[in-house]
């Protein structure tokens, strides 16, 4: 995972923008091969998108041969309505750039059947070749798009019902009137979000920095459905100094000084090149490959291995109790006071012997 | 104008063109926003909506850099204007009339009015029969190359008062003592039937007969509006009570207000908990010549809602000085944007002033802000109308009369508004520096 620490959610958000456009610019989309972005909505990704249309109207960028699909949508509003989500993105981003309207994708919450509606989506995103870059954001629990505390990791494109919590937060976007706050919405699931080739989530504000700190720190777990990007291949979150208050001051060093490393050696952390990697993997198959060390019978297999490997290997990060950083003298005078283990034992083994 | 255009290579052009990096008057606001407007069907787009379903993008992109996007602006009293007076029938006829006013309406939609009221002071019967048949209103075939629109006539009289006719000739005003049969005499029974050419008359409800005709007007959808009249308070609010509207140029040709009975301007005043009273429209010449800065703002802040400027401009507008033939054998004096009628004791004879620049004094000398100034030439006189959502507003549906401003400050410390360009029903019908061919 990279974890890439920024000052403020401005210059966070501005990470991201840059990231994202260095990608669609490597990627080189065209109208047959086009750039599948995935897009989230919410406080946290506004800033993203405002870089991204800054850099737009300077000409640095296009998103013509973009597709875009996004996240989640609720259920029951007009789609004109200020609050939905098609509303959101039109003010925020596709009003604003170029992005053809054709390949604009976004859940429909009004559609007659809401189920058959998600099943569609899921084929879409298939029939589009899958998302390249899925951008996201979290709530204060940890949710990643409306999986809300408890969806299954596994889970795909839905129906879901509003946790009570998030009825009561979106309230104040209705005239803080309950009974407007729709209370279902269609969301792309944890698996949706997990296939993308690259998960980049943005998290600012000191009211996330307990979610950040259980999806980095802690273990996958579906009350925290954002840890479950520990199982993907590429995620990487970027977050402000705020959200990293809930982490260890060693985690945030840890991050920092990778990022650092990186930098010192010339690369950015950015996702290897997709054309390249099925260029090796095929090269590694062939069995015409002069490279292929296999049946070489010459005496340079019997030379040591020249070291080549151009990137420092990433070491995973293997948090420690803190109890091993003490010193064992220590630990002998906090003898009894530290909380050792317990011993299971049996009820029975607590009970004095019957009898004499 | 430096406006940046960008064109876009589209499959199939959409008519749309979108303004960008702009202030849009809402309300009473200036808010930041795009608009989105189509030359196709001439209205302003719910882009939102036009977007997502229609999938469709704009042909062109205008930066603004930061102009002033307001509705087109609507003068809801004009009397002519380039040397055309709606209310003479030319000698050559009622064709050359016609004429007379196209070729207004080509030029007045280059001042930012893309929508007018042609007003015909107090005449005799024939005059209204002549002229108010090329007067109605002329929308229908939505062609922006037509330039300004007549939203129907104003025949302000000439059941008006005598003693209040201001320039108005006295020998050919009238009372109504058969009521409405009176007013179908005078401005031809054809004329009255709905839909009428007309679309407002301003009479003086004191007069006999007056108060009867107000309900049957309404019902032929003809508004009216109470002016050049002598009447105390209580007769003008019978006038509202039996269905009239607004006020005819407030403070010109009416009482002053006294204390004691504060006539016509008195309906300002009525608390607005009176039941099933609403407060009048009024409209106001801000020409520096016809009322005090002061009296304009008094009016302003004692029904901001129902003010409206109006030019009452003349045709002298933009002719040089001197002394000119007007209706009924009498004659203008103008010197500068002061027209007086010739043999009176300097009696002010309409206006010589855009509206635009009623705007621009209205605005130095109120406080008010921006877009309060332009409501009263847009919203305000839409409503009024009864056209609100169709005239003087940029909501969506509305048709695209647009107007793009430019907020200048003078070395005097004042603020100056400047017309850049003036669209009409989605197209480009005038540009400041540019010729179009009009």
């Amino acid at each position: 995972m990279r974890l890439i620490i920024r000052e403020d959610p401005q210059t966070a958000s501005k990470y991201i923008a840059d990231y994202i456009i260095e990608r669609i610019k490597a990627f080189e989309p065209s109208p047959e091969k086009p750039f599948v972005l995935g897009l989230p909505t919410g406080s946290s990704p506004v800033h993203v998108y405002k870089f991204l249309v800054q850099r737009y109207k300077a000409g640095d960028i296009s998103f013509r041969d973009v597709v875009t699909f996004n996240m989640d949508e609720y259920v029951g509003i007009p789609r004109d309505h200020p609050e939905s989500y098609h509303s959101f993105m039109y003010k925020h981003f596709f009003s604003h750039v170029d992005v053809d309207p054709a390949n604009i994708n976004i859940l429909n919450g009004n559609a007659p059947d809401l189920e058959a509606e998600c099943i569609a989506y899921e084929e879409k995103i298939k029939k589009a070749g899958g998302i390249e870059l899925f951008l996201g954001g979290i709530g204060p629990d940890g949710h990643i798009a409306f999986n809300e505390p408890g969806s299954s990791l596994k889970s795909r494109t839905r129906v879901k019902t509003l946790a009570y919590d998030t009825i009561i937060a979106n309230s104040r976007f209705f005239n803080n009137d309950l009974t407007q706050v729709p209370r279902m919405a269609l969301t792309v699931g944890v698996q949706t979000v997990l296939d993308a080739r690259e998960v980049v989530i943005i998290i600012t504000g000191a009211h996330k920095a307990l979610a950040l700190q259980k999806c980095v720190e802690a273990g996958v777990n579906h009350m925290w459905t954002l840890s479950s990007l520990q199982l993907h291949p590429h995620p990487m979150i970027v977050v402000d100094e705020d959200a990293t208050l809930e982490l260890q001051v060693k985690t945030v060093k840890y991050f920092k000084s990778i990022e650092m490393v990186a930098n010192e050696l010339g690369f950015q952390q950015m996702l290897p090149c997709a054309a390249k990697h099925a260029a090796i993997v095929e090269e590694i198959h062939s069995p015409k490959s002069p490279v292929s060390p296999v049946g070489k019978p010459n005496g340079d297999a019997l030379m040591p291995p020249k070291p080549e490997v151009v990137r420092a290997v990433t070491p995973d990060l293997v948090p420690d109790r803190m109890g091993s950083r003490i010193p064992p003298e220590a630990t002998t005078m906090l003898q009894g006071i530290e909380n050792e283990d317990t011993p299971f034992l049996r009820m029975g083994a607590r009970v004095a012997p019957l009898g004499g | 104008m430096p406006s940046a255009v960008t064109e876009y290579e589209s499959h199939t052009p959409s008519g749309i063109t979108k303004f960008t990096n702009c202030l849009l008057v809402k309300g009473n606001q200036l808010v930041k926003e795009d608009l989105w407007i189509s030359s196709i069907n001439g209205k302003i787009l719910k882009s939102q909506e036009v977007f997502y379903e229609q999938r469709a993008v704009p042909d062109r992109v205008l930066d603004l850099g930061g102009r002033i996007v307001s509705p087109g602006l609507i003068d809801s009293q004009l009397n002519g204007a380039y040397g055309v007076d709606f209310s003479v029938i030319p000698e050559d006829g009622a064709a050359s009339y016609g004429k007379g006013v196209l070729r207004v309406n080509k030029s007045l939609i280059k001042t930012g009015v893309t929508s007018y009221l042609p007003t015909l002071t107090s005449q005799k019967a024939e005059v209204y029969h002549k002229a108010l048949p090329f007067l109605g209103p002329s929308g229908a075939p939505r062609d922006p190359s037509a330039g300004s629109e007549s939203l129907g006539a104003h025949c302000e009289g000439p059941f008006i008062s005598p003693t209040k006719n201001g320039i108005h000739d006295v020998s050919v005003l009238r009372t109504a003592p058969h009521g409405i049969l009176d007013l179908e005499e005078c401005y031809g029974a054809a004329n009255l039937v709905s839909p009428s050419p007309i679309k407002y008359i301003t009479l003086a409800p004191e007069l006999p007969g007056a108060l009867s005709c107000i309900p049957a007007l309404k019902t032929r959808d003809i508004r009216v509006s109470i002016g050049h009249s002598e009447a105390t308070y209580e007769e003008a609010r019978a006038g509202m009570a039996a269905g009239a509207g607004m006020i005819t140029h407030l403070f010109n040709a009416m009482r002053p207000l006294h204390h004691r009975n504060p006539g016509i301007f008195g309906l300002l005043g009525t608390a607005s908990t009176t039941l099933g009273y609403v407060k009048p429209y009024f409209g106001i010449i801000a020409d520096g010549i016809h009322l005090h800065r002061t009296t304009i703002k008094i009016a302003w802040n004692a029904h901001p809602d129902g003010f409206i400027l109006v030019t009452d401009a003349m045709s002298l507008v933009g002719l040089p000085d001197g002394t000119y033939d007007w209706t009924n054998g009498s004659r203008i004096i103008k010197k500068g944007p002061l027209l007086t009628l010739e043999g009176t004791d300097g009696k002010i004879a309409g206006s010589s002033i855009s509206l635009i620049e009623c705007v621009t004094n209205f605005l130095n000398w109120s406080g008010a802000s921006v877009p309060e100034a332009l409501k009263a030439v847009t919203e305000t006189p839409a409503r009024m109308l009864g056209l609100h959502g169709v005239k003087g507003t940029l909501d969506p549906g509305a048709d695209a009369d647009i107007v793009i401003l430019e907020l200048q400050g003078t070395e005097a410390g004042e603020k100056k508004l400047e017309v850049e360009q003036v669209w009409k029903f989605g197209q480009k019908v005038f540009e400041k520096n540019e010729k179009l061919g009009l």
